[in-house]
């Protein structure tokens, strides 16, 4: 049963992934987190990436605030404390408090707006399916910024270039798996194959809704989160509540869609200001 | 380490909120999508291209279908697009975080990023600038009048080297506003069809006023020659106006949020739609209308306005898109219209 909250406009989608053979990638299980940042941590110990800021949000248990060009994971802290009409909430979502945890990543989307963007051809995809930002080559010209529907690639204030999840290229490819999965001492973040893992997945979410979750539902495959051209995220989520709530857009769009009717239209304007440009200058 | 960076949600001052009580619409207001970098040099950059771009189709058409009437308006049309080319590349290399990289840009050609064809569009455009600025000063007479370097220049199809280059300079006028459009930004992407045209009839206009300028400083430009310039730069600004509001239009209440209040949105109104829009068709209309009227006095100051008003609607795209980026409300507005 799928809740009113959660709109899904193809149910048919549910589960569908475009995901290429020996695809790996995440499913971050938010229904596991606990919100203990180990993932964050491990990130940052692995690939040695800074400080981002230090700073205090003010809002809540979570001072990171969103991915950053040296914070890959960040783990979000939604407090449902009260009931809407200000008082405290009488009742609790059955296996859950009021508090929703969710560690937020790359997606490695199967196609990526980052990669597309990218006018060096320094953002490639891996063996893997995932998606790399080979540091040798950006030159950070920033337009992998905007061109993310999540918000993903930041600019660093050190080296000036674009960073993001690797999904630990380098451990993958010595057989281990990412750093933050190894940590996640409940884990939430499971690391495997695509299909796999979307199976799995499929099977936690019934799960969760015979328990009594009805809200519980997969972010990241065609239906939602990997929708618009994206074609589905090699990093998926099951999540609770709706996208909008966890700083996600439910039905994002591969931004390149657009640049074959956008060059359409604009030589056709071109055309017609030729046309203009005669008609004007000649007399 | 530089420990006075601030990330983008720290510097959002006054809209933080405490813990709402019911669940919120956004994660505490934080920006979903990263807003892209750009500033000075990027706007600067779009409107030089575009009156660069501009110049060359206006020198170009005047070559091709105006006859003696309008060659100072090739002449000039010719140089103002080496002039304000020569600058872009200089903009953007500065405005990368590693300039000393610029060259990888050069490694690829991907025709779904519009950052990449607008390199090799800007590159090659600069070569026909280069070519067609280079034949003009043989036909001005720069190299006396049978050197070799004169003849060899006048040798080349001036005509066909225009042409091809028309389509690069359509090409440098309009990936502007696909560069935008292709971005997860609401403001920008919702508009994808009409940014190109948009900076493409801006391009338009500031060319047609960038030369009438410059032929108004100069002497021995007839009177006629400024009335052809003067069509073509109201007809450009009609079009910019209409494609104005019908991407106002097209945005809905929330994604044109930016438009509507604070800096930008009054840059907007009283700059782009004022200034560089509505007082220069006024001045122009009644040039045209009333015959005893100053006109020279009437197209200069129209020209500077509609320059003026050029520039702002390239800062007011570039800034309007950064507020748009940076309101989680307009971003899942836009990732949320396909709800039935």
């Amino acid at each position: 049963m799928m809740s009113a909250t959660i709109p899904l406009i193809d149910k048919e989608l549910v589960g569908q992934h475009g995901a290429r053979p020996g695809a790996m990638g995440f499913l971050t299980d938010t229904t596991l987190c606990i919100g203990c940042k180990a993932c964050e941590v491990a990130c940052k110990q692995w690939n040695q990436l800074p400080m981002d800021n230090f700073g205090f949000t003010g809002n809540s248990y979570d001072n990171t605030g969103d991915l950053a060009a040296a914070t890959w994971r960040h783990v979000a802290f939604v407090e449902q404390i009260g009931d809407g009409s200000g008082q405290r909430a009488a009742t609790m979502a059955p296996f859950q408090s009021n508090w929703l945890m969710m560690s937020d990543v790359c997606k490695h989307c199967v196609n990526a707006g980052c990669l597309e963007a990218c006018p060096t051809g320094a953002i490639i995809r891996t063996e893997f399916d995932t998606v790399v930002i080979q540091q040798d080559i950006c030159n950070g010209c920033g337009y992998c910024l905007p061109a993310c529907p999540y918000g993903v690639p930041a600019l660093s204030s050190t080296d000036h270039k674009a960073h993001k999840c690797t999904l630990c290229y380098d451990r993958m490819d010595s057989g281990l798996e990412p750093a933050c999965a190894k940590a996640c001492p409940t884990d939430s973040i499971q690391f495997g194959p695509v299909t796999a893992l979307m199976e799995h997945a499929q099977t936690r979410v019934a799960d969760l809704q015979s328990r009594g979750v009805a809200n519980a539902y997969l972010y990241g495959d065609r239906a939602i989160g990997g929708t618009g051209g994206i074609d589905g995220n090699n990093a998926f989520f099951i999540l609770t509540a709706e996208p909008e709530v966890y700083n996600l857009p439910a039905y994002p769009e591969l931004p390149q869609d657009k640049v074959g009717r956008a060059f359409l239209t604009t030589f056709g304007a071109a055309l017609a200001l030729g046309v203009a440009a005669v008609v004007a200058l000649r007399g | 380490m530089d420990l006075s960076y601030k990330r983008q949600w720290e510097t959002r001052g006054g809209r933080r909120r405490s813990v709402p009580d019911k669940t919120p619409s956004s994660y505490y207001n934080i920006p979903v999508i990263h807003k892209a970098h750009w500033g000075w040099l990027v706007i600067v950059y779009f409107f030089l291209g575009g009156i660069s771009a501009g110049s060359y189709v206006i020198a170009t058409v005047a070559d091709l279908f105006g006859g003696p009437e309008t060659r100072r308006i090739r002449q000039i049309g010719r140089y103002l697009s080496l002039a304000a080319l020569l600058p872009s590349p200089v903009l953007l290399i500065l405005d990368l975080g590693r300039p000393e990289r610029f060259y990888n840009m050069l490694r690829v050609l991907k025709l779904r990023s519009p950052m990449s064809v607008g390199t090799w569009g800007l590159s090659i455009f600069g070569g026909f600038c280069g070519i067609s600025a280079l034949i003009q000063t043989a036909e001005d007479g720069l190299y006396g009048s049978s050197t070799l370097a004169r003849r060899l220049l006048l040798a080349l199809p001036s005509k066909p080297i225009g042409v091809l280059g028309t389509f690069f300079g359509f090409l440098v006028g309009g990936y502007t506003g696909v560069l935008l459009a292709a971005t997860a930004v609401p403001l920008w992407a919702k508009n994808y069809l009409l940014l190109g045209p948009l900076f493409l009839a801006s391009a338009m206009s500031t060319a047609s006023a960038a030369i009438m300028l410059v032929l108004l400083s100069i002497r021995g430009t007839s009177h006629r020659t400024l009335k052809r310039l003067e069509r073509l730069d109201v007809i450009a600004i009609v079009l910019e106006l209409v494609l104005l509001i019908a991407a106002r239009a097209n945005l809905g209440p929330i994604i044109a949020r930016p438009l509507q209040e604070g800096k930008v949105a009054r840059v907007y109104r009283w700059g782009v739609l004022g200034v560089g829009i509505t007082v220069p068709l006024t001045l122009l209309s009644i040039g045209m209308l009333w015959r005893k009227a100053p006109a020279r006095l009437l197209g200069a100051l129209s020209s500077l306005l509609v320059l003026v008003g050029g520039f702002l609607l390239r800062y007011v795209m570039v800034e309007a898109g950064h507020a748009s980026a940076d309101d989680p409300q307009a971003t899942f507005a836009f990732a949320r219209k396909k709800e039935k």
